[in-house]
Formats: structure tokens, C-alpha cells, sequence
């Protein structure tokens, strides 16, 4: 029988590939978000503001205002979920009691942010992509930049703004679900009253794990956005080039996402392993 | 006014430019003629500076576009209006926020001062009553008018105009002719169009250009055009199937 497995030289040459383009678009996304501050600095310093406010506020709505009853009830299912699951394990050592601090740390510090990032990355950055795209496949934006209109200051600027300042607020809403439905789990099924409940809630939360989720949320948003837009403005090939792109968006800025989560983690366990 | 020294420009393998220069004086209305894919829009492109060339240079007035850093680029090419073969509106505003925009964005003009200049030039290609109506609502012919109010909006020195009557009636294309003309004489703006439309180019045209297989082969004024005794451009005014284009396009099916 013939062998059909391919020779080291064509694999070698397939993983050379793969990591060019890898490193190519992550040097892409990297300018484009240089490229947007420079823009938008450049604006700013000649005494001018750098999108309109109402550009700003509509994404904010969108991408925000618009996201909160999917966040609120995918996060209020999983603490829902968690609280059960963790409650019925603990309670045979009779540590339910740690419940409520458990899913407080676990959604603040990791599972909001990435959460939220995670959904926010399929809903808006799947719009930014598709929206951006159908204007570049139509000249919209090349006719902007003809006007002598920075696009990047133009139609970046306000998106990426927009989704850096409302994840945080986002993964607020969801860690905000996930600890009143543990505590509706907490309540029905292991007796622990509200109040007990918000006092473990308290004993066990540090200020620390929340910087954390905040600051992870922040990043996550510029991740999210750049990517997104990134995606949107280098669509080549009309109506099909935009569906590839869409779906290309989503998948990187989730991986994106996640990646940049364990690696946050990873530098944050190493500064403070406790 | 406007200057091409030996530009050359290929996209991937099809070299599209190969050593074109161009000179254009102030106030002439320059129609640069070719077949589709020749690379009359490329040119507009290059002398906007959304495109760079391979090679050669790109000269507005006294700035060479080429070498431009991207803020001089984005004020040189606020005097520079480009009307786009298929418009270009932005489909998420309407005709006035549309004409409205280069004026909000790089002016310090208020709204009351915006919104007559907005009704001067609408009115000027007869959209005046369309102020409200969003892109996807008009025709092409009215997209167009838009697309060419918005282009004049900033008062532009320079105007590039991609087939503005590619795809219209003829009456509505002998309009936009009109208005072309009549802007170039009252505002004393120098056009640059690039089309295969015939009727529209020696109606528009004050000197023509013929750009074949990446160079310009003839450059006249539209009678002299009109009578060259260069092959290519003899049937292409003619619209003979019998000459060189054809031939051209012929060994290329054969090749394939």
C-alpha cells in the first residue's frame, strides 16, 4: 500500500506558513490600533474633537444598552448552574456555606469578564465586521478617506471607545446576575438567607480580584473592537469576502479572547501567586 | 495643475500602468478614455492618493502626492472632489447628512451655515427636494447628483469623476455633462473624468487622453481626437469590431 502521509518538508513548510500569517495579522491588529490613536491624538491636538457624540452614544447603546438582557440572563443561568452544581459537592463536607463566595470570586475575577467577552465578541464584533465590510465593498470607505476624512478616527474610533468603556460595565451586569442567582440557589435549596448570603459574599471578595476582572474587561473590549474593525476594513471580495470575514472575526476575537485571559492570568499568578 | 511622470503600477501579475505621464493645466476638463480595466480609475485613485504607484511620481500644484505623509495627504486631498463610478454614499445617512459631512468633519462652519451651503450645491444639481430621503431611495442618475454635490462641498480646485454617466439615461447623462461644463466655466474647476461613454467624453472633454495596454497612446484635443489616425483609437471612437482591440482581446481568449 502506497504511503500517503505527507514528507516532514511539506508539514515544516505548512507550520512556516501558519505562523507568517500569524504573525502578520497580529502585527496588523497591533498597527491598527496604533494607527487609530495616532489618528485620534493628531485631531485631538489640533483643538477638534475626533468622532461626533452622537456616532459614540449610538454605539454605546448597541453595543451596551442592547447587550444587557443577553449578558444578565446567560450569566444568571450559569451562576444558577454553578451554585447548584458546587452546592450539592460542598454540602456533603458541609461547606455550603462557601457558595456564595465562590461563585462571587470566580465570576468577578475570571468568568464575567470572559463571559461577556466572549458573548460581546459573536454579537458586536460580528456587526463592527459585517458593517465595516459592506461599507469597504461598497467604497464607503475609501470615499471618507478621499473627503481627506481619517477613516480610522471616523469609524474606528468611536466603536473601539465605545466597547473599551461599556465591557466593564457589561461584565458588572454579569457577575451581578450570577451572584443573585446563586443566592436565589443558596436560599431555596442550602438555607442560606440573603443577608448571610451578602455577608459571605463580602468575606470572601477581595478589591483585588475585582481590579482584576475589571481590567481584564477593558482589555478585552479593545481586543474585541480592534479585532473586529481590523477584520471589517481589510475585506477583499465583494458579498462572500464580507461572510468570511464576519465569521473570521468571530472565531479570532473569541480565541483572542480566551488566549489573552490565560495569559493575563498567567502574568497576574506570577506577580501575585496568592 | 495636476502631474503623472512615468507611473507605473501592477496589481499582482497584470501590470495596469507602465510608464504613464500625464500633465493637466488648470481649468481643463481632461477626459481620459480607455476600456474597461484599463486602469482609467487607477489613475484617479493614484492622483488622490488612496492607490501608490510601484514607481514614478504623482504631482498636485506644488505637493507630490507620492511622497505625502498621511495628515498633508488628508488636507491636499480636501481640495481635490471625487465622484465615484457607483457614488459611494454613505448608506446610513441621508442625502443632506451625506453632502453635510465634509463640511461637519473639516470645517468650523456652524449648522445654519452648513445647511445653506448643503442647499446651494443641492440645488445646483437639482436635488434640493431629496434633502431627506436615504440612498437606498433614489435612482442612480440622482445618486450621482448627490455624489457630485457632495464632491463640491468644500469649494475643490480638482475634480476626479469615475464613468459619471456610466449606467444613466441620456438625458439624465447629458445633465451631469452639463453641470460638469458649467463648473469647470463659472467655478473655474479643473475636472479629470475618466469614461468609454462616447457622447459623454466630447460633450465634457477640452483635451482627451486614450489609455491602452497601461500607456497613453493619444493625447489631443476632442477633433483632432477624433480624426487620430492611431488604429486603437480609430476603433475605439468607431466602435469597430474590426482593428487592434479586438485582435488584442482575441490572442488573449486564444492564449488562455
Amino acid at each position: 500500500m502506497a504511503n500517503t502521509e505527507p514528507p516532514p518538508v511539506l508539514i515544516a513548510e505548512g507550520i512556516g506558513h501558519a505562523t507568517r500569517y500569524f504573525l502578520r495579522e497580529v502585527g496588523g491588529v497591533f498597527w491598527f490600533i496604533v494607527n487609530t490613536f495616532e489618528e485620534t491624538f493628531e485631531r485631538i491636538q489640533h483643538g477638534r474633537v475626533p468622532f461626533r457624540a452622537v456616532s459614540f452614544f449610538r454605539h454605546t447603546e448597541r453595543a451596551g444598552v442592547d447587550s444587557v438582557p443577553l449578558v444578565g440572563l446567560v450569566s444568571f443561568f450559569l451562576g444558577l448552574t454553578m451554585a447548584l452544581l458546587t452546592g450539592y459537592q460542598l454540602q456533603r463536607f458541609g461547606t455550603e456555606r462557601l457558595i456564595p463566595g465562590l461563585v462571587a470570586i470566580a465570576f468577578t475575577r475570571e468568568l464575567g469578564p470572559l463571559l461577556t467577552g466572549i458573548m460581546l465578541a459573536a454579537r458586536i464584533g460580528a456587526a463592527f465586521t459585517a458593517e465595516l465590510g459592506t461599507m469597504q465593498v461598497s467604497e464607503e470607505v475609501e470615499a471618507i478617506e478621499a473627503m481627506g476624512i481619517g477613516p480610522l478616527r471616523f469609524l474606528v474610533a468611536p466603536r473601539m471607545l465605545a466597547l473599551f468603556l461599556l465591557m466593564p460595565c457589561l461584565s458588572t451586569v454579569s457577575n451581578m446576575a450570577a451572584v443573585l442567582a446563586s443566592s436565589l440557589v443558596c436560599k431555596a435549596y442550602f438555607s442560606i438567607a440573603f443577608p448571610y448570603f451578602l455577608d459571605l459574599v463580602k468575606d470572601s471578595l477581595l478589591i483585588r480580584d475585582i481590579i482584576t476582572g475589571i481590567l481584564k474587561s477593558f482589555l478585552f473590549g479593545l481586543l474585541i473592537a480592534a479585532i473586529a474593525c481590523y477584520r471589517g476594513l481589510t475585506v477583499k471580495g465583494g458579498a462572500a469576502g464580507v461572510g468570511t470575514s464576519t465569521t473570521s472575526s468571530v472565531v479570532t476575537a473569541i480565541t483572542a479572547v480566551i488566549g489573552f485571559d490565560t495569559l493575563y492570568n498567567v502574568v497576574y499568578t506570577t506577580f501575585y501567586p496568592t | 495643475m495636476v502631474e503623472l511622470r512615468d507611473v507605473h503600477m501592477q496589481f499582482e501579475e497584470k501590470k495596469v500602468l507602465d510608464g504613464v505621464s500625464l500633465k493637466v493645466e488648470p481649468q481643463e476638463r481632461l477626459v481620459i478614455m480607455g476600456q474597461s480595466g484599463s486602469g482609467k480609475s487607477t489613475i484617479l485613485r493614484l492622483i488622490l492618493g488612496t492607490l501608490r504607484p510601484d514607481s514614478g511620481s504623482i504631482f498636485f500644484k506644488r505637493f507630490e502626492i507620492t511622497r505625502l505623509r498621511r495628515r498633508k495627504l488628508q488636507q491636499v486631498r480636501q481640495h481635490i472632489g471625487m465622484v465615484y463610478q457607483y457614488s459611494a454614499l454613505l448608506s446610513s445617512r441621508n442625502v443632506r447628512d451625506n453632502v453635510a459631512l465634509p463640511l461637519e468633519e473639516l470645517t468650523d462652519k456652524s449648522g445654519s451655515e452648513i445647511d445653506r451651503i448643503v442647499d446651494e450645491k443641492l440645488e445646483l444639481v437639482g436635488m434640493e427636494d431629496s434633502k431627506e430621503l436615504l440612498p437606498e431611495e433614489l435612482s442612480g442618475g440622482m445618486r450621482k447628483r448627490v455624489a457630485l454635490a457632495r464632491a463640491l462641498v468644500l469649494e475643490p480646485e480638482l475634480i476626479l469623476l469615475d464613468e459619471p454617466s456610466a449606467g444613466l439615461d441620456p438625458v439624465i447623462a447629458s445633465v451631469i455633462d452639463e453641470l460638469i461644463i458649467s463648473l469647470s466655466e463659472k467655478s473655474k474647476v479643473t475636472s479629470i473624468t475618466a469614461t468609454h461613454e462616447m457622447d459623454s467624453a466630447f460633450r465634457i472633454a477640452t483635451r482627451m487622453a486614450m489609455l491602452y495596454q497601461g500607456k497613453i497612446i493619444e493625447e489631443a484635443e476632442p477633433e483632432e481626437f477624433k480624426q487620430s489616425k492611431n488604429p486603437v483609437v480609430a476603433q475605439f471612437v468607431s466602435g469597430s469590431t474590426e482593428g487592434p482591440i479586438l485582435e488584442g482581446s482575441l490572442d488573449a481568449i486564444t492564449k488562455k
